[in-house]
């Protein structure tokens, strides 16, 4: 099976035949060979051996049928996967048509041996051997044709399904907005020929910013590095907006070493400031303060609510994505809360302190630092 | 000689364009302005040929900065300039405004300074409609050769005569050109229409009253006269305020 994520572990996953090696999968064929000898029983109900003697050989039959191609298929399965769609299913539909024809042959020929005839239990064997295996064979061809484009189908459908979600969390995590973007390629540019000192600064923390941003998504870095992403930010939008923008960071309390994912802190700043401070003609301060007690982690950030426009479409998404994210590293134990108090909108996180320890060759606090 | 405003919030911004204007040549810098209000003043102090106009500026946007402009006797040419907008762009480019993409590319302005055109106010008007405006923060009103904003929030109510429109609000009384029917579309939900000839600001709204003759007839804060309710529209307005 494909993982929660989205990504396909190599050819053996992508195969759409389930894995029957898993003794889930063996539970169901036993459950579904159960099941169908019931249903055969009740539908035929032959004189000779009553309902019990029904269920009784149709359940030995099926079970070695089903029992048979499940082994034989956990122990093909990594060569099935090899082929390509259509001869792997016509190798399949073959191989278990063959067991169906081979037990069916089996059983009759038992039917007719000593041994039968001595305990007496003829009546429960097929009287004639190839009417018994013809019949046999054909039925099995056509549920296993039946079975095995179920299981493609829905293969299909839940590979699609894994592939709508995995583009979306890719689009969330991947989102700088373009209008940050365009803005700050102008200021670069006016920067270039007044300040070409600055304009290198800002080209940098540009690049260090996208690094961060393209980066590999379920990456989890320290939060030192990510208030150093959050900084870099401000930097850049600080040149843009000069003295409009007053950013106020408390974040001395704040352990350096707790794990976070990569871009928690940056959205809620860029949020922050394009809907609380842009619209703003006076402009405003952003408050971040970050607090820990003994097992928690805290960060507020804080922005002037702007009247004219309400809560946006974009803010919520990034609150949704956070959210998401910080659950998938914390579990029930993170917690994320926003909303409008007087004339401050604010945003509070809160997860629990896990210490995570960088790897020997990066260096401490550089965005480039990443700890999987 | 072609004389230029430039406004737009961001001081590198207009930085970058008073040396790009000075690179094209021939284009003198009138001056620049950091926000749309500041905008109209300097326009009317000075009156530049075409004003380089920032669409996303905090306050009063460029697209609505535009409208004003357009009430002055001799508006300016107007080029509007943005980094990134989507929904501005699509209605620029669909109605053959002149806009500028930031980072400016000095052929571009050269091209676009040489081809500005005056924009019709009907034309401001769908562009704001197009490029999904939030709504006028200000009426502008002209009196002589001075531009007067009026914040909606301070507008008690506007009452059509003949040719004007007076809007009457907190520091008194002012002659609009728009009609109506425009100035409803474009409020919205703030103002309620009480009679052919009268839109009231709701927050200004003291009570409605019921007259001998059975009409209606509503009072606004601050002002001594009734202002009369037409009998079609009165079962609105009781049904809005549930009365």
């Amino acid at each position: 099976m494909a993982t929660p994520g989205g990504t396909f572990r190599g050819d053996a996953d992508s195969f759409y035949l389930p894995d029957f090696c898993a003794s889930r999968a063996a539970f169901a064929v036993v459950l579904i060979a159960e099941l169908i000898a019931i249903v055969l029983s009740i539908a035929r109900q032959s004189s000779t051996v009553g309902f019990w003697g029904e269920l009784a050989r149709g359940s030995l039959f099926l079970l070695w049928v089903g029992l048979v191609s499940a082994a034989l298929l956990c122990w093909l399965r990594p060569r099935l996967a090899r082929l390509e769609v259509g001869r792997g299913s016509a190798a399949v539909l073959a191989m278990l048509t063959a067991v169906v024809a081979g037990i069916s042959a089996g059983v009759s020929l038992l039917g007719r041996s000593q041994l039968v005839a001595g305990v007496g239990a003829g009546a429960y064997f097929p009287s004639q051997l190839w009417p018994f295996v013809a019949r046999n064979t054909a039925v099995g061809f056509v549920i296993i044709a039946v079975a095995l484009r179920y299981f493609y189908v829905t293969h299909q459908w839940r590979r699609n399904i894994e592939m709508r979600a995995a583009a979306r969390v890719h689009a969330l995590q991947a989102r700088i907005r373009p209008h940050f973007l365009f803005n700050s390629m102008n200021t670069i540019a006016s920067l270039t020929r007044t300040d070409p000192a600055l304009a290198e600064q800002a080209v940098q923390d540009l690049a260090d910013l996208f690094r961060a941003s393209l980066s590999e998504r379920h990456q989890t870095i320290t939060l030192a590095e990510e208030l150093a992403i959050a900084r870099t930010y401000q930097r850049i939008e600080q040149l843009r907006l000069g003295e409009r923008l007053q950013v106020h960071w408390d974040v001395g309390r704040l352990p350096g070493d707790a794990r976070v994912p990569g871009l928690m802190l940056q959205p809620l700043l860029e949020n922050a400031i394009y809907h609380g401070i842009e619209p703003r003609p006076q402009g405003g301060t952003v408050t971040v303060t970050g607090e820990r007690s003994a097992e928690l982690v805290s960060v507020v950030v804080r922005n002037p609510v702007n009247e004219r426009h309400a809560e946006r479409e974009g803010n919520r998404v990034a609150l949704a994505n956070i959210r998401e994210r910080l659950a998938l590293l914390y579990g029930g134990r993170a917690l994320v809360k926003a909303g409008r108090f007087d004339e401050e909108y604010i945003v509070t996180l809160r997860f629990p302190y896990m210490a995570c320890t960088p790897p020997a060759e990066a260096t401490p606090g550089s965005p480039e630092a990443r700890v999987r | 000689m072609l004389t230029v405003l430039i406004v737009d919030d961001e001081p590198p911004a207009r930085e970058r364009l008073r040396r790009l204007l000075a690179e094209v040549g021939g284009v003198g810098v009138a001056g620049e302005a950091a926000s749309g209000r500041e905008a109209l003043q300097q326009t009317v102090r000075c009156s530049p040929d075409v004003v380089l106009l920032d669409v996303r500026m905090p306050g009063m946007d460029g697209i609505e900065t535009a409208r004003h402009l357009s009430i002055l006797t001799e508006p300016p040419a107007v080029i509007f300039t943005t980094a990134y907008d989507q929904y501005a762009v699509n209605a620029f480019e669909t109605r053959a405004v002149g806009y500028l993409l930031k980072p400016v590319h000095k052929d571009k302005l050269a091209a676009a300074l040489a081809q500005a055109n005056r924009l019709t106010r009907p034309q401001l008007q769908r562009l704001a409609a197009a490029a999904g405006e939030p709504g006028r923060t200000h009426i502008a009103a002209r009196r002589r050769e001075e531009v007067r904003l009026i914040p909606t929030a301070e507008i008690l109510y506007f009452q059509a005569e003949q040719k004007y429109t007076t809007v009457r609000h907190l520091h008194g009384e002012d002659l609009i050109e728009d009609s109506l029917r425009t100035l409803e579309e474009e409020l919205g939900g703030g103002f309620a229409r009480i009679h052919r000839n009268a839109l009231v600001n709701v927050r200004h709204l003291e009570r409605i009253e019921r007259n001998p003759d059975g009409r209606y007839s509503v009072r606004v804060r601050g002002c001594a006269a009734a202002l009369p309710v037409s009998r079609r529209l009165a079962g609105e307005l009781l049904e809005r305020f549930k009365i």
